[in-house]
């Protein structure tokens, strides 16, 4: 998915470049203090990333397919980390390789290390705390690897639609089309190779996470912001220009008047958009963000709300947890 | 006079393993030249990492550590591995920087040598191991001879009292073995070599010292202990070819 | 696939090699810019064509090199612009964003390939990238090659054992080459980490 130069107008490369700045922002905040111990072990872990990717899986008629190692990073090496890791590989693919642009590696950057690592990640934990136990982590990470694969297709796609050089139906169509099939051998192989690992070395799995019960916080809010953002800023101009169901409803139920109804509370984003914008799509796009800016900020501020009563719940429940028996933490379990 | 290492009962064991150390004890004066033999898993390796300050001094470890006198602990780390220099038995693990010049640097670097003296450190290094001009060269180009003599290089750059080398003439072909030999045999500073390479030990060493399990079974001049066909045996070794032909005079024959 | 080619000619002693690599890097990224920003002109790609291949002579870069590094990356750029086809004036957008895309490949090949990677490393240390990822990418670029071989010899150590050839016995043999790699990696990492020590890093 590496996306080469001249594929990505400025401006969308200049977005896309300005939201991996600030997801790496992220990622070097949260391993400020790695411990010196683990520092050789991300570039081996890029190297080794690198060398994965180049081993063949036969599909069949000739054709063979490779791992891309975003969700497999993030569960060993914990997100931050698998965010720079991968950043770190598509730096050297570009400036060694010429494999992916240089104006482009920003949007690669978002896509690959953030969207389909990060964001993986994110999957990843809210299914493994829907499922948890060793079984349940391997179906998270079946599920975040094909989910993570084909959202990153699909913002992809948004960047080219965005910069006017693939029509969005026909970009949507073949990344995510593609990425659907690319996105079962990623979750398949990394599964396996996390299993395999398992067997043998399972504390080289995250060392540094949390337990389940525990939040990142910080970390985790900060890279969905971005995500987030991302997503908005990509994906949702593309979002369906029919009137949406509700809208739908009221025109048919001859609500003629509720347009001027709603002129009375006056939106500030009318329809979407923000006025003095001439071009629909980066005012649709400037809209998306700022709405989820705001969406955001009200989740987070209940969020905090919410984590500063369970606080005292959690340490409680993981006292409990460490002391009594082979719950929560994989380790425990045989 | 103090000698440059003493290790008193020394006693160790890996975390979650069983002991790879037991009760080692040994002096070695300064300027000497001093073998470590001894069959696999023997503890040459762990002996050598504890010469260095490698291996934290928790729970696992009894005894006592002493370099030029000075016993090694937390705070004095950073004297210790300025003064106590070691060479591992993987070139890849030990030439960790993208450029010849790099690496060689890095040791200095760390220990503060200011950056426009660095230049002619690496020069001179390089030339004192026999690769001249090889600076800007990228390690994955290098040969295993070349990359055992980088890391040397590296190691002496940071102008060491004590060399510590682990298995030094290991993957080597025979032409990179003897310049190696002949390298360390024209050093003065005092030099420790854990090795299976008995010729080069016998060459090299004035000293041996035989390890098996962990602990030290003997330990006295070289061709002494070399030659003794049932103490060798007994640990996992053989007398070197030479000694086994002509006990006399090893040196004449190489 | 890759690192056969591994720095294999920035070495050379070209006039674009000699100059520095802030200004390659700059330059490239310059010209990169002007292509994708400014309107398409067959004129303008014709010219930057010239300019790239007066570029490539001087560079000594042996011209069969250069031509298989950029057949080897040309597949992706004509498959992501073959997607440009489905469009009003789907050809001709075609062939200027291909065109277009090929010429800065071309640049950045060159890049490349009269850049040793230890000077790309210095022009990012002095852009005040952070340290970490600095480490990060001297060392993925030093055991790249180490891993590989690591890979290669594993997979024929399987090859030699392997009597049947089914696509699921082979991917059950990757992913265990693929875990090896990375336990083995982990393993690495802890050594280097003893020899950066050994060396007074903190």
């Amino acid at each position: 998915m590496h996306i080469p130069d001249g594929f990505l107008n400025g401006r969308t490369a200049a977005a896309a470049g300005a939201l991996s700045l600030a997801g790496l922002a992220v990622a070097l905040r949260r391993t400020r203090n790695l411990p010196p111990k683990r520092v050789p072990l991300m570039g081996l872990a890029a190297a080794f990333v690198f060398a994965a990717q180049m081993l063949n899986f036969p599909i069949g008629g000739g054709t063979s397919g490779h791992l891309i190692g975003g969700v497999l990073c993030a569960v060993l090496l914990g997100p931050s980390a698998a965010a720079l890791v991968i950043s770190c590989v598509l730096i050297v693919q570009c400036f060694v390789f010429a494999d992916g642009g240089v104006l482009a590696l920003g949007a690669n950057i978002f896509n690959m290390a953030l969207v389909s690592s990060v964001g993986g990640y994110l999957i990843f934990r809210s299914v493994y705390r829907l499922l948890p136990g060793s079984r349940g982590r391997l179906v998270a990470v079946a599920i975040a690897s094909w989910l993570s694969t084909v959202l990153a297709a699909v913002v992809c796609a948004g960047q080219l639609a965005l910069s006017h050089t693939v029509p969005w139906p026909v970009a949507v169509t073949a990344m995510a089309g593609v990425h659907a099939f690319i996105g079962v051998g990623e979750a398949v192989i990394t599964v396996l190779v996390i299993h395999a690992i398992e067997q043998v070395r399972p504390d080289l799995i995250d060392p540094s996470a949390p337990s389940p019960m525990e939040r990142r916080g910080f970390e985790l809010i900060g890279f969905g912001l971005v995500i987030a953002i991302g997503l908005a800023v990509f994906v949702s101009p593309f979002a369906s220009s029919a009137p949406d169901g509700l809208d739908h409803v009221a025109q048919s139920l001859g609500f003629r008047d509720h347009e001027a109804a709603a002129r009375v509370i006056a939106s500030p984003l009318p329809d979407y958009r923000l006025p003095g914008i001439s071009s629909a799509a980066i005012g649709t796009a400037l809209a998306g963000a700022a709405g989820t800016l705001m969406v955001f900020g009200v989740g987070w501020t209940l969020a905090r709300v919410l984590r500063s009563r369970q606080t005292d719940l959690n340490v409680d429940l993981a006292a409990s947890v460490n002391g009594a028996g082979p719950t929560g933490r994989d380790s425990a379990d045989a | 006079m103090t000698p440059a290492v003493n290790v008193n009962e020394l006693h160790y064991h890996y975390p979650n393993g069983p002991a790879a150390l037991r009760r080692v004890s040994f002096t070695v004066q300064a300027g000497e030249c001093v073998g470590l033999v001894g069959p696999n898993g023997a503890g040459k390796s762990t002996v050598l990492a504890h010469l260095n300050g490698l291996l934290p001094d928790n729970a696992n470890a009894k005894g006592q550590v002493m370099i030029d006198g000075e016993m090694i602990c937390k705070k004095n780390l950073d004297l210790i591995r300025k003064k106590v220099g070691l060479v591992f038995q993987e070139p890849d693990d030990q030439l960790f920087c993208p450029t010849v010049f790099e690496d060689i640097a890095f040791g200095p670097r760390q220990f503060g040598l200011p950056v426009d003296r660095l230049e002619n450190l690496v020069r001179e290094s390089l030339a004192r191991v026999g690769l001249d001009g090889f600076e800007s060269r990228a390690p994955h180009h290098l040969s295993g001879g070349e990359k055992r003599r980088v890391c040397l290089a590296g190691v002496l750059a940071c102008e060491p009292d004590i060399l510590l080398l682990d298995e030094p003439t290991s993957n080597l072909d025979p032409r990179g073995r003897r310049q190696l030999i002949e390298l360390l045999a024209g050093l003065t500073i005092t030099r420790i070599i854990a090795s299976h390479d008995l010729e080069m030990i016998l060459q090299l060493c004035s000293r041996a010292i035989v390890f098996d399990g962990g602990r030290v079974i003997a330990q006295g001049p070289t061709r002494d202990l070399l030659a003794d066909a049932d103490l060798m045996r007994a640990h996992g070794l053989e007398c070197p070819a030479s000694l086994a032909r002509d006990p006399v005079a090893p040196e004449a024959l190489l | 696939m890759h690192t056969h080619f591994l720095d294999t000619y920035s070495h050379l002693d070209s006039p674009i090699h000699r100059v520095g690599a802030a200004t390659k890097t700059i330059l490239s990224i310059a010209v990169i810019v002007t292509l994708v920003v400014s309107p398409p002109s067959w004129i303008g790609y014709a010219a930057a064509g010239i300019g790239l291949l007066i570029l490539a002579t001087a560079s000594q870069i042996p011209a069969m090199f250069l031509l298989k590094r950029l057949i080897m990356l040309e597949p992706f750029v004509l498959g992501a612009a073959s997607l440009a086809l489905f469009q009003p004036h789907g050809v001709p957008r075609f062939a200027q964003i291909a065109t277009r895309s090929t010429l800065c490949l071309f640049t950045l090949v060159i890049l490349a390939n009269t850049t040793p990677f230890s000077e790309l490393l210095h022009v990012l240390r002095r852009a005040r990238m952070p340290a970490l990822m600095i480490t990060t990418l001297a060392l993925m670029y030093r055991y790249l090659f180490v891993l590989k071989e690591e890979s290669a010899r594993m997979r024929n150590a399987r090859a030699s054992r392997t009597f049947t050839t089914t696509n699921r016995h082979a991917w059950r043999s990757m992913t265990t080459v693929i875990a090896q790699l990375f336990i083995r990696a982990a393993g690495r990492a802890d050594r280097v980490y003893a020899a950066m020590c050994a060396r007074g890093w903190k």
